[in-house]
């Protein structure tokens, strides 16, 4: 029988959920696992799987929308039921499971004393699908490895269905690999209408702010305004790491890896912020928290808001290990693929806009992080050495701090080790 | 290395640790005088004396809760107890107080005892003498529960539990005590506890077995290399604490799991390993982990109906092929 989806909890602060779209139709067959929606929560964008397979019979929130949490958003049924069953029993009113449904089950189950507005996952539900022709064919199942693959390698695998060499046509690894070497079944380009984030404004639109911008917009005007900020600008001598960033990436050309200044600023900080644990705690509640290790957030500039990927205990990893997964973050954080542990737990923050030829700016401390660095461009300028005008690589940094934290001498020390080890660069490599 | 037998291996731990420290004393039925049901003692009772080679009456509740005491005041007694399925009359000694007492003296006094103990079948010793118990064990915190599966781990692994401040039930296995293999020459060899072995590289399906069945296991990955399918066999070595990354390690490399154990699968190490294996690797399974035990009735006493419950090399060959087929593989 017809049964409603509703918002499901995806993040534990969640409260409401943006479909972000559908990849089904109303019409459409899925089988149990398909992904069904993207679901924006209020920190990522999520895939919202089928637990059991069935039809779309009616989409209730179309892409964009907004709904709470537990609020229906599509109703789901065999194909050609009527969806208005599931409306009325979402209003009480009790519904027989149809005859060949009722035939069909083999393990009996307790008949439900009132129709609840979303029926439990049913067992046998799937069962009538296997026994009935049309549906077991369209049915697909797919190991989770498969899965995985398929996804990486951006193979749609709706034409498999039911043609791999596992169980019930169940798709296997063995069956992915094989179209990945014969390169079938790609997934085409998204051909559908740019979602509304892709469009440029018509004069005077208003729009709803996504998820993410959302969250933005609360947690740093709640940090701005409870926040006790200072800040502790320096001006930091490059041309050593430059030199040694040059001479990593040389050695290091053939390996696909290379190592930006960021990387060396986040090691830099997290070396830095484990000598000075006055620098390197949470003001929280009316206590401080301190923190083992360094977990070090970086600021992604997105094509509309940012998000802060985290690199976690980068005190312990070495500069290529910080490099390489800050690359894998980043590019997922464009694609908007990062899962929820990923973007928690940072104790710092790096804000680089030296790309974009910034001299020096300030940024927001994300609670309850203490502090955060924001990194400006690094430029050729005379300095004086030992009495002698020179030209130095010079990068101009702010610490932002939170004063219930820490005091100005700590935020200081701690930008000041910062310097030193980025002055001494070959530091930052043992 | 030195060819040698598994239990000429336990023998020379034993007689290694009873050198290294006055502290550790032997104590079980018939250990003494009479070597021991299996001879793990050999020769060490004329070696050491009646005072650290001590014979016991047949009390296991009696003689593991004088070990108990004794380990609490300092020594390190090793216990044989003659089979596992004589364990079962000493269980609150063994539960409720060698893996609690740590715990309920905050920590003050522990329990350094092993009890050594051979289970397994396959002699026709029938329903009450054929038992693997120890996933039971496995299942309570507080002690530790070993099983190892070869000449070189039953030396080392033995020393380890010795010189472990804390109760170590070491499984050994009637079928095992034959089994020869190379020890290292080296004293001083001992095998850390709670770490899973990867004893032979597969590239195909990964094979996780504990105690003699892990010589099942690599015969089985013998015969299937023949046919070009390549099985990765792991050796648990300890149950509790469980080694589950060396597991899932080899699992995120093969995609497949297939857990084999001379015990009943239900409850059982498999069912624990399948269990952590779908958290460690849910998106690298290729196939539901799948288990092989003993078949679950009581053994039968009659040879066919013994060999029809034992998880003998076929049922495992069978239970691999038919993982490595779901996959779309021969």
């Amino acid at each position: 029988m017809s049964e409603e989806l509703v918002m499901p909890r995806l993040s534990d602060t969640m409260e409401e959920g943006t479909i972000g779209r559908w990849l089904v139709h109303e019409g459409d067959a899925f089988a149990e696992g398909d992904v069904l929606a993207e679901i924006e929560t209020d920190k990522a964008t999520m895939e919202f799987q089928a637990y059991d397979a069935g039809t779309v019979l009616r989409i209730l929130v179309g892409d964009g929308e907004t709904v709470a949490l537990g609020a229906p958003i599509a109703i789901v049924g065999a194909e050609g039921e009527s969806a208005d069953e599931a409306v009325s029993a979402g209003n009480g009113a009790a519904t027989p499971p149809p005859q060949e449904q009722a035939a069909a089950e083999t393990e009996p189950e307790p008949e439900p004393k009132a129709a609840p507005a979303r029926k439990p996952k049913s067992s046998s539900k799937a069962k009538a699908a296997a026994g009935n022709g049309a549906r077991a064919t369209a049915a697909l199942r797919v190991s989770p490895i498969a899965r995985r693959m398929a996804d990486e390698a951006g193979i749609d695998l709706a034409a498999m269905a039911g043609r791999g060499s596992g169980p019930e046509g169940r798709v296997v690894k063995a069956d992915v690999e094989r179209l990945i070497s014969s390169g079938e079944l790609t997934r085409p380009a998204a051909a559908d209408a740019p979602p509304e984030a892709q469009r440029a404004p018509a004069e005077g639109e208003i729009r709803d702010l996504t998820p993410m911008l959302k969250a933005v917009a609360t947690r740093m005007a709640q940090s701005k305004q409870t926040v006790p900020h200072f800040y502790v600008e320096s001006e930091i001598d490059m041309t050593r790491a430059m030199q040694l960033r040059a001479e990593l990436n040389g050695g290091l050309a053939d390996s696909g890896d290379k190592i930006s200044v960021n990387d060396l600023i986040v090691r830099a900080s997290a070396l830095a912020l484990i000598q000075h644990p006055q620098a390197h705690r949470s003001y929280v509640d009316g206590k401080h928290v301190y923190h083992a290790h360094a977990s070090i957030g970086i600021a992604v500039a997105l094509d509309d808001g940012l998000i802060v990927p985290v690199v976690v205990d980068a005190d312990t990893k070495p500069v290529r290990e910080i490099s390489r997964e800050t690359r894998d973050l980043a590019g997922r954080a464009r694609a908007g693929k990062l899962k929820q542990r990923e973007i928690e737990g940072a104790t710092f923050s790096v804000s680089n806009l030296g790309m974009f030829d910034v001299a020096n700016f300030e940024a927001i401390i994300n609670p309850p992080e203490s502090a955060i660095i924001a990194v400006g461009a690094t430029v050729d300028r005379p300095v004086v050495v030992g009495g002698e005008i020179v030209v130095r690589k010079i990068m101009r940094v702010t610490l932002s701090c939170d004063h219930r934290a820490c005091s100005g001498a700590d935020g200081a020390k701690l930008v000041l080790t910062i310097k030193q080890l980025l002055q001494s660069p070959s530091l930052l490599l043992v | 290395m030195a060819d040698l037998t598994y239990r000429e291996a336990l023998r020379r731990a034993l007689d290694d640790e009873l050198a290294r420290d006055p502290d550790v004393f032997l104590m079980g039925e018939e250990i003494g005088r009479f070597e021991g049901s299996y001879k793990v003692t050999a020769g060490l009772w004329q070696k050491y004396g009646p005072e650290r080679v001590r014979e016991t009456p047949i009390s296991e509740e009696g003689f593991v809760g004088a070990g108990i005491g004794a380990a609490m005041m300092g020594l390190r007694p090793v216990v044989e107890i003659m089979t596992i399925n004589f364990i079962l009359v000493a269980m609150d000694q063994v539960i409720n107080h060698a893996a609690k007492i740590r715990y309920m003296f905050g920590g003050a006094v522990g329990v350094p005892m092993v009890i050594r103990t051979p289970g397994g079948a396959g002699a026709q010793l029938t329903a009450q003498h054929s038992q693997s118990l120890e996933a039971w064990f496995a299942g309570c915190p507080g002690i530790k529960v070993v099983a190892p599966a070869s000449v070189a781990d039953a030396y080392g692994m033995l020393k380890t539990a010795i010189r472990d401040d804390d109760p170590v039930l070491f499984c050994e296995n009637l079928v095992m005590y034959n089994v020869t293999g190379t020890m290292p020459d080296d004293p001083d060899y001992t095998v850390p506890l709670g770490r899973a072995a990867v004893v032979r590289e597969g590239s195909d399906l990964t094979l996780v077995a504990h105690s003699y069945t892990v010589q099942r296991a690599l015969r089985v990955a013998d015969t299937m290399s023949r046919d070009g399918i390549e099985i990765e066999v792991v050796d648990l070595r300890s149950l509790r604490p469980l080694d589950a990354e060396t597991v899932a390690e080899s699992v995120r490399k093969t995609s497949r799991a297939l857990i084999a154990e001379e015990g009943w699968s239900t409850y059982g190490v498999g069912a624990e390993l399948a269990a952590r294996i779908h958290r460690l690797c849910f998106d690298d399974l290729d196939a539901p982990v799948e288990r092989v035990g003993g078949a679950e009735v009581p053994m039968p006493y009659s040879k066919p109906l013994e060999l029809a419950a034992l998880p003998l090399e076929s049922k495992i060959e069978a239970a691999a092929r038919g993982l490595l087929a779901e996959s779309g593989i021969a």
